[in-house]
């Protein structure tokens, strides 16, 4: 089995958006709707100013506090480690979206239910489908992989750069930085 | 902001339903002749209940449409809110039946009184660790909603019960005020409580300073100050303190300003979960 996951690095990341672009086009999302979100920061003082586009999308934790809270078992992790959420079980509570501490979860305006990321799982497939978000970024900012596999691209350039969960161990992500 | 009014209307509901029926189980177990007035203290609790229910179902859009998709609630026995279900399950059926006994005018057993009691505990309990077990929300994320919610929970209860016991009978209403004591130490509690909700709340990052921010001084402060501490709180508690010398004063007007004291506990009830709910502050990374 593998343990998907994937590295961001903001350094490389010019904030275009089309990474939630092509995720929208590829999960049939209304213009207001993204699984991914962006924040913006500047740091430091003049002259020394600094600017990063963080682009935020769910984490797939391993200890994922949205399937905690779930009471319906609507949103369940995958034997490869991804977190999913089945819409014929969902009643749109929201309890999930209280739950998750980066505030990526987001209501499908037609039918109310809760929805995320899903690295483009593809029930056909019984796995992930060439992640969108990766396929289109213009400036390789995104890496998508096994993180099981020390040989594959997303485990060595981690391993690399050294790149770490967005807010330290709150909890166990499987999305991976590398800042500035 | 996710969850909002709905939310915080059930909250409201949910506590006072399980308060009514504490405050009804004392007096009926200290005035076992007094019918009249436990009467409709015990009717209007499944009532309460069941509106409450009803604003989760709407709240909950994609079960509102797809109404089966509910049963999947048991699902998850990790789930506060599926905890929530099975002591829903448990107590609503009770208040029912209690409901219907005294509708009859038949007795309602002791010990079945008693499965309530522990039932409208849970229930009031639950809807505070509901919010505490939210990991995205500071303001929410602590131990104290539980005790909070229950103690609002059981002011709100007792001043249903002595409202409408106002409204049946006026020298059963003066039994009512066996209730006071209660009363007024869960009200110094209640203080307390929010109190310490908030100082931890300060303490837990950016959110939840925000969170303490919007209540203190930001856009909920009028409803803080005036409404939840000032009308909610203070002034029932003065009332209380204040009318406990004229505890046999049967004039109308003395009887007239108990009864809004209650009815001002009942918009401090409501607006704690409104606040607290409303405040709600997702978690600020960065």
């Amino acid at each position: 089995m593998a343990r998907y996951g994937m590295l961001i690095d903001t350094r490389r990341c010019v904030g275009c958006f089309a990474c939630r672009l092509a995720c929208q086009m590829k999960n049939t999302l209304g213009p207001k709707e993204g699984f991914v979100h962006f924040e913006h920061l500047e740091t430091g003082a003049f002259p020394h100013v600094d600017a990063e586009v963080i682009p935020m999308q769910c984490m797939h934790c391993e200890d994922a506090p949205c399937q905690h809270v779930c009471p319906t078992g609507a949103t369940h992790t995958t034997e490869d480690g991804v977190v999913l959420v089945e819409e014929s079980k969902c009643i749109g509570c929201k309890y999930c979206m209280v739950a998750c501490p980066y505030s990526v979860r987001m209501i499908e305006e037609k039918s109310g239910v809760v929805e995320k990321c899903r690295f483009c799982w593809d029930d056909e497939l019984g796995g992930p489908n060439n992640p969108s978000c990766v396929a289109t970024c213009i400036a390789d900012a995104r890496i998508f992989g096994d993180l099981d596999d020390p040989e594959s691209d997303v485990s060595k350039a981690i391993a690399e750069l050294g790149a770490q969960p967005i807010a330290g161990d709150l909890t166990k992500t499987k999305i991976f930085y590398v800042r500035g | 902001m996710v969850w909002g009014p709905l939310i915080a209307v059930y909250l409201f509901l949910a506590g006072a339903a399980a308060g009514a029926y504490l405050a009804e189980s004392f007096i009926s177990f200290k005035y076992p002749t007094d019918k009249k007035t436990r009467r409709w203290g015990r009717i209007i609790v499944p009532v309460l209940l069941g509106v409450g229910l009803l604003m989760l179902m709407i709240d909950a859009e994609a079960g509102f449409k797809n109404p089966l998709r509910f049963f999947g609630l048991v699902n998850n026995p990790a789930s506060v809110m599926t905890i929530g279900v099975y002591i829903i399950c448990m107590f609503m059926p009770i208040s029912l039946v209690v409901a219907v006994l005294e509708l009859f005018h038949k007795n309602v057993p002791r010990w079945l009184d008693i499965i309530g009691d522990i039932g409208a505990v849970c229930l009031a309990g639950y809807t505070g660790f509901l919010l505490g077990d939210s990991l995205g929300v500071p303001l929410w994320h602590n131990s104290i909603l539980p005790a909070l919610f229950l103690v609002s929970a059981l002011t709100s209860g007792i001043a249903i019960v002595s409202l409408l016991g106002f409204l049946g009978d006026e020298s059963e209403f003066e039994k009512m005020r066996a209730l006071r004591p209660i009363h007024i130490v869960a009200t110094i509690l209640e203080l307390i409580l929010i109190a310490l909700m908030l100082f931890i709340a300060v303490g837990k990052g950016a959110a939840g300073a925000a969170s303490v921010e919007m209540i203190l001084s930001g856009q909920y402060a009028v409803l803080f100050w005036l409404g939840l501490i000032g009308i909610g709180l203070v002034l029932p508690l003065a009332l209380d303190v204040f009318t406990a010398g004229t505890a046999n004063d049967h004039k109308a007007g003395a009887l007239a300003v108990e009864a809004s004291g209650h009815a001002c506990v009942l918009v401090g009830g409501f607006l704690l979960r409104f606040i607290v709910v409303m405040a709600g502050v997702t978690m600020i990374l960065f």
